[in-house]
């Protein structure tokens, strides 16, 4: 036919919303205000562990303002579900986390009251006045130590701390080892992080009694199960709650999950029969939130005298915090599937508890389980490359999963739990990886190193390479809807500021023919969706994209009825569907058309990163002078905001070695409650981050995307880790993910203290 | 307000007092007790693009232009703000475009989920005013008074820098 | 996050000031810049019955030269000390008022309240013990001045009374070629340090370094002077030796207990060596 058609995905198109959130425009949680509105406040354990005596609000209701309180004993027993059947296990379901604390407090924050007043300060004074008498247990704190019998239980009718163990075989590791000519052996810990997005969580609920409809306004990575629950728990149709969607202040994982919070403030919503606003508070946000990451890992790695890695032996426990939230046994899961990473290996064996602690709960927080993974086989690979004296970059390089090879699975063998089977797909793994050497400039960092250190400087690089499992079905569903003004996208998927709008609107666009700005994209209102997921595991972009895709072929075969020609005649072109001779239907009149993605297993993408940095031995400063990163993400759709969420995961990831901690005290008192101790990076501390797009395809969907939002943290953690060991030299160890100031000064001068160990130091 | 000599000086914990700002050119009288911050003041008002990221003057998201200098206003009771001139970023974009200093944050990507942005902007709007000649270096410190969790902030300096240069020029 | 109830008086002088303060009773706190205070507030760590604001208070800002001694008003904005004309002995001051937190903070922020707020690792403490600082304080009973080494009690506690206005620091006269320099080391810009140190001598014309200051941050209870090391420098041609041995008596000097998860005592001295060290090589180069 006539022009060509317009190459939209793969163009670095600007992002839609950017104009509205520059004039400050975009509404956030916080920003909402109805009429009638009031404010919750939540009560929360002081201690880490203890009975719960009782809990008073009598005073705390005669505050002026006050309308409202709430306890464990005026809400029915219910436990918070998990959301992903695959990450459930009956063990699982027996330390879920009610809304309220009933006889036990188990971490500092955990919700034991919830108080309502017409003023968010007047609500904070009620608060202080609910008493609240607990008897204080001693905590469970040590990972490695919460399944001896010395050990306190956090939930005593479970009777252990282990709530799983995790088991995977492959091959034959007690041969392996047996023959290989160098083991290293090593206790790694990842330490604990929060994804701290600049905006807190929050919620608005709003319960009309008339109509019977409950609606709730917040951030909602997973809409439709949030729908699902909180009619469950309120006893409505779930089409009688709406769940919508607003502007959110960066997600990254955390935010939107169901919480405690989320069902109380529907609840009194109900009850009140008023709009009710909870918006969390910073310090409630460093003690409520999910954390992350988390975990020790006892390993050993073997490998021939060649440079061959021949197998791994690994016993970890993965911190839960102190209640199994709504994504299960992820924290346990995603490092099993990410420690064997893109090599060769002949046998493994790994063994991972899922453990329960006296301090916040554990989700997941951008690039889950595969950062934490990548730090461990990497930073291990590095020190069997040091035992053998070989390059780091040319043992990785020759261990490589070969193309020949793929697809490949590491089938597990006997003595493996009930696992999914670890597969790659696909990929050439060393031809991205000699990309990202390229991408870094390797050979000149390596002269970059060689000089500053001829000038008596600590200087080093680090490399990563790892693979990410992304893009989790089990479907999405898509409503394609033709109109006057073009066409609107429904989707389930959810915006955590990632630009999803712009993406699927560039898909939308290309395979319909239709100018850009004529695609409107809705995701907000569950009222107005079909059934989704939402948005997590980079899965936003891979599954609603191929949606789309099946929806563009649905109205394909709608219009070739219409029309009376074959599909394949069908073209469209600017809001028309031309059927060869048989005349043509507007979109519109097509009708609203329903495309569904139906996706088994994970994607598995390739990516490493490479850093140069140097080290101060006198105050133990680690600076990150380049960092470069590449990611195989099929098919770029949008490499611009691609290349920003790939950057922006770096930039996270680099921060969260550098300085960022969660720490804890000997009672489990969380000490960095505050942004000035949870130290996020600032424009000072951060390199420019290079980012290489890697498009090798990917057989597993129709448009050949895999995902790319958390990539950019996944090698982070892995490549800063190893430059400060290759800048230190002999000089300390490196086997801890953070390389905070104090813990390598401590690893240089002192490795006796804790800070050298990755335990944060007790406060005096 | 109390003015000097007055015989009841005190404000009382629960009393709501007048308070006389100028937001963005026009006069705002906000009625608030002794303990409203002025940021939860302004937002009260309809500033909603004054944010809250944490509430103890670490995070910048609150950032606002006071007398033409940004400080933060979580930081500030409202009742501090009696007389003064105060700048959002309502105030940057004429009309319903973008200011020069936006358009910068658009062309260099320097915003993703754009809850920091509205801080950043005040941040830069005082810089560009009072050192119009500031170098990278200068840029990169004063950028870094605010956290941007999407970014990390590189992105922020750019547009700063854009935007610095562009005013040199006389655009 | 929301700071608790209050009662609430904005003094328009001095005289008004400390009548207000006198009348509202021990739970009283002032603000000024309100920088500390804020925070504070706002975590309820603080909860005064009264606060009475002396941010409008005229004739607290400003900074001059009387006979040699150095004067800065209580309401002087760090930003301004930041961008003063102060160098030579003063240089400290200026050295240490950049590098208090960020920019919109050094906006508001006051000499007044950060002395009075006391925080260990506050910049202007250091500078106000290293050059042996006068604090001037005022109440209803009158003037009186205490010198910045009894000033500083504990942590966010100091000498002035409930009832006392903090007015003005006075630096002493110098003698002549007396200069002074700060450094400190914060992890993140902007950060409270983990350690810091205000340094000066007078330089005589043969190179030697007399009437020595040292005064440390963040690793004791207040600033500390580190005496000894002081007196084993002064006459001294601060060359490497006796810098190197300056700065292991000063680290030997700082409080053990000092330290918390972040950077823990051992680190701290060893940071304080550093930065001593670092500050004597300046103070040694030529003005
Ligand atoms: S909200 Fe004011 S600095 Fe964070
Ligand atoms: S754009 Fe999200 S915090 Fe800056």
């Amino acid at each position: 036919m006539s022009g060509p058609r317009s190459r939209l995905i793969g163009s670095p198109e600007p992002r839609r919303k950017n104009r509205e959130l520059l004039r400050g425009e975009g509404t956030y949680v916080a920003d909402i205000r109805l009429e009638g509105q009031l404010h919750a406040r939540v009560v929360r354990s002081p201690a880490a562990h203890g009975r719960l005596l009782g809990v008073d609000t009598s005073e705390a209701l005669g505050i002026p303002g006050v309308v409202a309180a709430l306890t464990a004993a005026d809400i029915d027993d219910i436990r918070i579900p998990i959301r992903l059947p695959f990450a459930e296990s009956p063990e699982a379901n027996r330390v879920l986390q009610a809304p309220l604390a009933t006889d036990v407090v188990r971490y500092v924050g955990e919700p034991v009251a919830v108080v309502v007043a017409d003023d968010p300060y007047a609500a904070e004074d009620a608060a202080e006045h609910v008493l609240v008498d607990i008897d204080e247990l001693e905590p469970v704190l040590d990972l490695a130590a919460s399944s001896e019998s010395s050990q306190p239980l956090v939930h005593e009718h479970f009777g252990s701390n282990t709530v799983n163990r995790l088991a995977y075989r492959y091959g034959d590791a007690a041969a392996v080892f047996e023959q290989a000519d160098v083991v290293v052996h090593r206790r790694l810990r990842v330490h604990r992080l929060a994804a701290a997005p600049m905006e807190t969580r929050g919620l608005v609920a709003d319960f009309d009694p008339a109509s019977g409809v409950l609606t709730v306004w917040g951030g909602a990575k997973v809409k439709h199960f949030t729908r699902g629950l909180l009619s469950t728990v309120l006893g409505l149709e779930p089409t009688d709650v709406r769940v919508i969607e607003v502007e959110v202040g960066g997600g990254f994982g955390t935010r939107g999950e169901p919480y405690p919070e989320d069902i109380l403030v529907a609840l009194l919503a109900q009850r009140l029969q008023r709009p009710v606003q909870w918006i969390e508070d910073r310090w409630e946000h460093m003690v409520a939130t999910n954390h992350a990451r988390e975990q020790e890992h006892d390993i050993e790695m073997a490998a021939d005298r060649d440079g061959r890695l021949l197998g791994f032996r690994v016993r970890g426990w993965c911190d839960h915090g102190a209640y199994v939230r709504t994504q299960g046994l992820l924290p346990a899961v995603l490092p099993m599937f990410h420690l064997p990473g893109p090599y060769q290996w002949q046998a493994f064996s790994m063994d991972l508890d899922a453990v329960l602690t006296n301090r916040t709960p554990v989700g997941t927080y951008r690039g889950p389980g595969m950062t934490e993974a990548t730090f461990i086989r990497e930073r291990m690979v590095d020190l069997v490359a040091a035992e053998l004296q070989m390059d780091p970059v040319q043992l990785r390089r020759r261990n490589l999963i070969a193309e020949e090879s793929m697809p490949f699975t590491f089938m597990p063998g006997p003595g493996s739990g009930a696992v999914m089977p670890i597969m790659y797909q696909g990929g050439d793994f060393p031809a991205a990886f000699d990309e990202l050497l390229d991408a870094a400039g390797y050979d000149q960092l390596r002269d970059w190193r060689r000089e500053a250190r001829s000038g008596g400087r600590h200087a080093g690089v680090g490399v990563s390479a790892y693979i990410e499992f992304a893009a989790v079905g089990p479907f999405e569903d898509v409503d394609i809807v033709g109109d006057d003004q073009g066409v609107v996208i429904k989707a389930a998927v959810g915006s955590l500021g990632q630009g999803i709008e712009t993406a699927l609107a560039q898909i939308a666009a290309e395979l319909l023919d239709v100018p850009l700005d004529d695609v409107a994209v809705e995701f907000h209102d569950t009222a107005e969706l079909p059934q989704g997921f939402g948005a997590f595991a980079s899965r936003s972009t891979v599954l609603a994209g191929n949606a789309i895709a099946a929806a563009v072929d649905e109205m394909r075969a709608k219009a070739a009825h219409l029309l009376g020609c074959a599909p394949g005649e069908v073209e469209f072109r600017g809001g028309v569907a031309t059927g060869g001779d048989r005349g043509s239907v507007r979109l519109a009149e097509i009708g609203p058309t329903r495309g569904r993605f139906e996706k088994e297993g994970l994607t598995a993408s390739f990516g490493g990163a490479v850093c140069s940095v140097s080290v101060d031995p006198a105050d133990g400063r680690v600076r990150v002078h380049r960092f470069a990163l590449a990611h195989d993400v099929g098919r770029a759709v949008n490499p611009r905001l691609l290349r920003g969420q790939l950057a922006g995961a770096a930039a996270q990831g680099i921060g969260g070695a550098l300085f960022e901690e969660l720490a804890f005290d000997g009672n489990g008192q969380p000490l960095s409650v505050t942004l000035a101790d949870y130290m996020m990076p600032t424009a000072a501390e951060l390199p420019d981050v290079e980012v290489a797009i890697i498009e090798h395809g990917s057989g597993s969907n129709p448009l050949g995307i895999k995902g790319g939002g958390e990539a950019g943290m996944v090698g982070s953690f892995g490549a800063v880790a190893n430059g400060v060991a290759d800048a230190v030299g002999e000089g300390a160890e490196v086997l801890s993910s953070s390389v905070s100031p104090a813990r390598i000064w401590h690893a240089l001068n002192d490795p006796s203290e804790p800070a050298g160990t990755g335990k944060p130091a007790q406060e005096a | 307000m109390t003015g000097s000599g007055s015989p009841h000086p005190w404000l009382g914990p629960d009393e709501a007092a007048p308070v006389a700002l100028t937001v963005n050119g026009t006069a705002l009288e906000v009625r608030v007790p002794p303990r409203r911050t002025l940021a939860d003041a302004l937002r009260d008002a309809g500033c909603t693009s004054v944010r809250l990221g944490c509430e103890h003057g670490v995070c910048g998201t609150c950032t606002i232009l006071l007398d033409g200098s940004a400080v933060r206003s979580c930081l500030m009771l409202a009742v501090q703000g009696q007389g003064h001139h105060i700048e959002t970023v309502e105030s940057l974009a004429g009309g319903d475009g973008l200011g020069p200093l936006q358009q910068a944050f658009d062309d260099n990507d320097a915003l993703q989920c754009g809850f920091c942005t509205p801080g950043f902007l005040m941040l830069i709007e005082s810089l560009m005013r009072s050192e119009p000649g500031a170098g990278e270096e200068r840029v990169r410190e004063v950028v870094s008074s605010n956290l941007c969790r999407c970014t990390g902030g590189g992105p922020v300096v750019a547009a700063a820098q854009q935007a610095l240069a562009s005013n040199r020029d006389g655009r | 996050m929301k700071p608790a109830p209050f009662a609430y008086a904005a003094a328009g002088t001095l005289d008004e000031a400390v009548e207000l303060l006198g009348e509202a009773g021990e739970d009283a706190k002032l603000l000024a810049g309100g920088q500390s205070l804020l925070p504070l507030l706002s975590f309820r760590l603080a909860r005064p019955s009264h606060i009475v604001d002396i941010g409008a208070v005229e004739d607290l800002d400003s900074i001059h030269e009387d006979h040699g001694q150095l004067r800065v008003g209580a309401l002087v904005r760090h930003a301004t000390l930041e961008q003063a004309d102060l160098h030579g002995p003063w240089r400290a001051l200026k050295e240490a008022a950049s590098l208090i937190g960020h920019l919109p903070i050094r906006v508001r922020g006051t000499l007044g309240g950060s002395l009075a707020h006391a925080d260990p690792a506050g910049e202007l403490g250091v500078v106000a013990a290293a050059l042996d600082a006068e604090i001037v304080l005022r109440s209803v009973r009158g003037l009186r001045t205490v010198p910045a080494g009894a000033f500083f009690l504990a942590p966010l506690m100091t000498a002035a009374d409930a009832d006392e206005v903090l007015v003005e620091a006075r630096f002493p006269a110098p003698g002549d070629g007396f200069r002074s320099v700060f450094e400190e080391f914060s992890p993140r810009a902007g950060d409270f340090a983990y350690a810091s140190v205000a340094a000066g001598c007078r330089m005589a014309d043969d190179g030697s370094a007399h009437d020595v200051r040292l005064a440390l941050g963040s690793v004791g209870p207040t600033p500390l002077r580190a005496r000894e090391a002081e007196e084993a420098l002064s006459g001294s041609m601060l060359d490497d030796a006796a810098i190197v041995e300056g700065a292991r008596l000063a680290a030997a000097g700082c409080d053990p207990a000092a330290g918390d998860w972040h950077a823990g005592g051992e680190y701290r001295r060893a940071l304080v060596a550093n930065l001593v060290e670092r500050a004597l090589r300046r103070l040694r180069q030529p003005a």
